[in-house]
């Protein structure tokens, strides 16, 4: 999903992958589940403690779920 | 997979905040001490929040707060620049302004930006468009029924009245369809309806309490929409692809 950040997002794959709701998914990571549908919308870019904690849940790393969109590097 | 949602429930300080929000109303006919009431129950919370005290929202709800906060910040604070210009004018005529309607004013536009900002984070902005023009049809539809009670023939009343809210219900689908065409056509009808309710004279009079309260009232959710069905939305974007 296209984020209004320059971030495409592949939360909603893993969890769907993994057979969680956003509500489990949003249990484990200690959120609540607006703020995951608001990640998986693109609406919201969560904090470097979030994101890891996401990641943590699926055991990849935190790129797996978020990637800057290509030609956006300032270098 | 199907998302099972947990019944929406209040919090207690959501509860607690509401209650002296309606208590502080309810007691200032007696006295408008109590106003003070409402205050706290209006700001309480967001300041304990603030302080680390209440812990009952997640980072991205504290974020919406806080966007909220600050574009009712900054529509309050244009309003005020208004409302000043025209009460140092005024004051040169010997005209003076009450001013528990131009804080009331102040608060409603800064509570009605905030409340906008906040739906536009939780349901994004076409979504929230299209509830706004429901909610604000089905309203004005309510009060055009019950306006028409113990009128001499209330079937035309009502007709003739309801003629001006049904086009919101048709925008709200049409903004379901096609959301640049309507913001279009939401935007136009807030300039037209500015005109008519005449804006002109509201800027040389800003305080003229009701017709204000009418043009915020009428013309906010109508700009709010048109510009929010104008935004490019995420949820309009294709899901990406699984990464290799």
């Amino acid at each position: 999903m296209k984020s209004r950040y320059d971030i495409t997002c592949h939360l909603k794959r893993h969890r769907l992958l993994a057979e969680l709701t956003q509500q489990d998914l949003a249990d484990r990571v200690g959120a609540t589940r607006q703020t995951i549908h608001a990640i998986e919308k693109g609406r919201y870019a969560p904090s470097v403690g979030l994101a890891l904690k996401l990641a943590a849940v699926f055991e990849v790393a935190v790129e797996n779920l978020f990637t800057l969109d290509e030609g956006e590097d300032d270098g | 997979m199907g998302e099972t949602k947990r019944r929406w429930r209040p919090t207690p300080a959501g509860l607690i905040s509401g209650a002296l929000v309606g208590l502080g109303f309810g007691l200032s006919g007696v006295d408008w001490g109590f106003i003070a009431l409402a205050g706290l129950g209006a700001f309480g919370p967001g300041v304990l929040r603030e302080l680390g005290w209440l812990r009952d929202r997640d980072e991205f709800q504290l974020e919406a707060a806080r966007r909220a906060g600050y574009h009712g910040f900054l529509a309050a604070g244009i309003l005020l620049f208004v409302i000043v210009a025209q009460v140092e004018r005024a004051a040169t005529g010997d005209v003076t302004y009450a001013a528990g309607p131009i804080v009331m004013l102040v608060l409603g536009v800064m509570w009605f930006t905030g409340l906008l900002s906040s739906l536009f984070a939780y349901w994004g902005p076409r979504r929230t468009a299209r509830r706004v023009l429901l909610i604000f049809g089905g309203v004005w539809l309510l009060f055009t029924v019950l306006s028409s009670i113990g009128e001499e023939e209330p079937g035309l009343a009502l007709l003739m009245q309801s003629l001006i809210v049904l086009p919101f219900f048709g925008l709200a689908w049409l903004g379901g369809r096609w959301p640049k065409a309507a913001g279009i056509v939401l935007l136009a009808c807030t300039v037209f309806f500015a005109h008519f309710f005449g804006l002109g004279r509201l800027v040389d009079d800003p305080l003229s309490h009701g017709r204000t309260v009418a043009m915020v009232l009428f013309l906010g959710p109508l700009a709010s929409a048109g510009l929010a069905f104008l935004q490019r939305d995420p949820d309009d974007e294709p899901e990406s692809p699984l990464p290799a």
